[in-house]
């Protein structure tokens, strides 16, 4: 087991500082940050060379957090297996729910109701909005201020009560099933979407007068940490940090799924690339979520089947064939590729993280920064590192 | 069709359905022709989504999702290597996301990516190098048609190499001249057939499975 012959018996340090070590240049320190860093958000580890106060060259490890979530795939039945998909990413899991469900009933055949359809992305928007609060909080967190994370989660609390309310749990949701959802929009969740919607609405002009004017802050990001386009297309970056390069990119509008085309909402983009282009796209987008919210209150039609069909039941399996299925997750185009033989169970489950590529160009951006910028770059990717690990 | 697949020198290219597969093309090319393919796909501006790998019973696959941020349409392009050397050019030079998910699928797969500038273990330990839990026992091996060919799947070939029949609609022979003893002879080889030795739950009832199921969850959503 122990052969590799990648690893240099006579180094000290583990193995990925030793083969980090290799490339070092003369005078220049290597800096260890993570896995329990506060600012890497959980268990990333990052490996700086550092020349005094600058970053020469970084390097993330991952696996911390690794969980083989693509074999468990393969040895559960898809019903099973939404367990799963509201653990991937804990802060954003309604958009794991859906690509997971989604690819299935592609495989299936299955469409669904609509007013499923507006359940789904009520939930799909109630959660987007959650996560934004979350990595916007703690990203400030990061930067140094206290106060805004209280605030985030005072009103995130107002976000899992209606989520609870659709399904049950406040965190690892699993609120989707393959033909449908667990239960159906209750009035009372109608009423407390309702509450929210305006008191979120106020809250967003305090967050920009508290916080985005903040002179601090916008020394802190504003310029800093560029990913531009050419970054997003050779590291496959998407969501707010393509959109904050410029890019009107949105899985949502790209590929029409759901009832979104009957939705109207706008895709915020900014053109500065910087990592204060990606904190507005965040923030802009809480505020189009909450459009979308409206209108699916207004919309829903009234009747309609929204649990999965009485013929799908927990050992169902998937015929044999593959597909692709893909949503807009608050990080990013979140994937699902499900390739079935018409075996019992999956025959393979590939899932495609926004975080793990936004996390992969970290180390050509971070490159020749400051390490307090580089830690604030690393914030606005909005990592989340169960997903990143899987 | 997705542009930079319209004049590559294709095994296999075919029209999809988007609506029913999530994606617009589906490409099978060789190793030697995978480099320059992903140069034409940045060169058009597209991006590299995700690379997997599969195992089948005709190859390891190595597959690569492509998509572009302003055109729609999504290009799946596998490129298919013997099992018992799976080696595949590597294009992180292109695409420089690929060396993550190209290490990733090493220590899932054990596949080798020629040219990857720091092939080491990604996602499990370094001292796993020989264990890739993704791998299947050789009796559970499905065959590609089975999979990208199953019944019902509408597509348009545009391309298909002489010889190349991986793909083509999985063989109708055997129905035909035994069709009452099929349904006999198959379903004790189809109920064995997913049971991987390491896939340990299946042996068990399906209630009980699914309890082992849901208490091995315990704990997995922290962070």
């Amino acid at each position: 087991m122990h052969n590799t012959p990648l690893f240099p018996k006579d180094m000290k340090g583990d193995f990925y500082s030793c083969h980090f070590e290799k490339g070092k240049q003369e005078d220049t320190i290597i800096l260890n940050l993570g896995p329990q860093h506060p600012s890497t958000h959980g268990v990333l580890r990052i490996l700086c060379e550092m020349d005094g106060e600058y970053v020469l060259r970084a390097e993330p490890v991952l696996g911390y957090l690794h969980r083989m979530q693509e074999k468990m795939g393969e040895i559960k039945y898809p019903a099973q297996y939404m367990n799963n998909m509201g653990r991937v990413d804990y802060l954003n899991p309604m958009s794991w729910n859906w690509a997971f469900v989604g690819a299935a009933e592609k495989v299936m055949g299955v469409e669904v109701s609509e007013r499923c359809e507006y359940a789904r992305v009520i939930a799909m928007e109630l959660s987007r909005i959650a996560s934004h609060l979350v990595g916007w909080g703690a990203w400030i967190l990061d930067l140094g201020a206290t106060t805004p994370i209280l605030y985030a989660f005072d009103d995130r609390e107002d976000v899992l009560d209606i989520i609870q309310e659709l399904c049950g749990s406040r965190l690892t949701n699993v609120y989707f099933r393959v033909g449908g959802v667990c239960k159906d929009i209750t009035p009372r969740a109608v009423q407390l979407i309702k509450e929210f919607i305006p008191s979120m609405r106020k809250r967003i002009p305090m967050y920009h007068a508290l916080v985005t004017k903040n002179m601090i802050l916008r020394g802190r990001i504003e310029g800093i940490g560029i990913i531009d386009r050419d970054v997003c297309n050779r590291y496959g970056c998407t969501g707010p940090v393509s959109r904050g390069a410029g890019i009107a990119h949105d899985t949502r509008r790209a590929e029409p799924h759901s009832v979104y085309p009957k939705l109207d909402f706008n895709i915020p983009v900014y053109t500065e690339a910087c990592s204060m282009a990606r904190y507005k796209v965040r923030l802009d987008e809480i505020e189009q979520s909450l459009n979308i919210l409206e209108q699916c209150i207004e919309q829903m039609p009234a009747e309609g089947d929204v649990l999965p069909a009485k013929n799908i039941k927990f050992n169902t399996k998937l015929p044999a064939g593959e597909a692709y299925y893909a949503v807009e997750g608050a990080r990013g185009k979140v994937g699902v590729w499900i390739a079935s033989d018409g075996g019992k169970y999956p025959y393979r489950v590939k899932l495609r993280a926004p975080g793990f590529c936004s996390l992969s160009c970290f180390a050509e951006v971070a490159k020749g920064m400051l390490l307090a910028d580089a830690i604030a770059v690393l914030g606005s990717l909005d990592l989340v590192i169960p997903e990143v690990d899987r | 069709m997705i542009a930079p697949l319209q004049n590559a020198d294709c095994l296999f290219l075919s029209k999809e359905n988007q609506a029913k597969v999530g994606y617009e093309a589906l490409a099978v090319v060789e190793a030697d022709t995978l480099l320059p393919l992903a140069r034409d796909f940045l060169a058009a501006g597209y991006h590299l989504e995700d690379i997997s790998g599969l195992v089948t019973r005709d190859g390891a696959v190595s597959a690569y999702h492509f998509a572009h941020f302003d055109i729609p349409g999504r290009a799946e392009v596998l490129v298919i290597a013997p099992l018992d050397n799976p080696s595949f050019p590597s294009i992180a030079a292109v695409y420089q996301s690929a060396e993550w998910h190209e290490r990733e699928t090493r220590d899932f797969f054990g596949f080798q990516y020629e040219g990857n500038p720091n092939f080491i273990p990604l996602l499990l330990s370094e001292d796993m190098v020989d264990v890739h839990p993704l791998l299947k026992a050789e009796g559970s091996l499905a065959s590609l048609a089975s999979i990208f060919s199953a019944e019902g799947r509408e597509r348009e070939v545009v391309k298909q190499a002489e010889g190349f029949t991986l793909l083509d609609a999985p063989v109708t022979e055997e129905p035909a001249p035994k069709v009452a003893e099929a349904p006999k002879a198959d379903a004790p080889q189809k109920a064995e057939s997913p049971v991987t030795p390491e896939a340990k739950p299946e042996s068990k009832p399906e209630a009980e499975a699914q309890g082992a199921a849901d208490s091995g969850q315990e704990g997995a959503g922290d962070a």
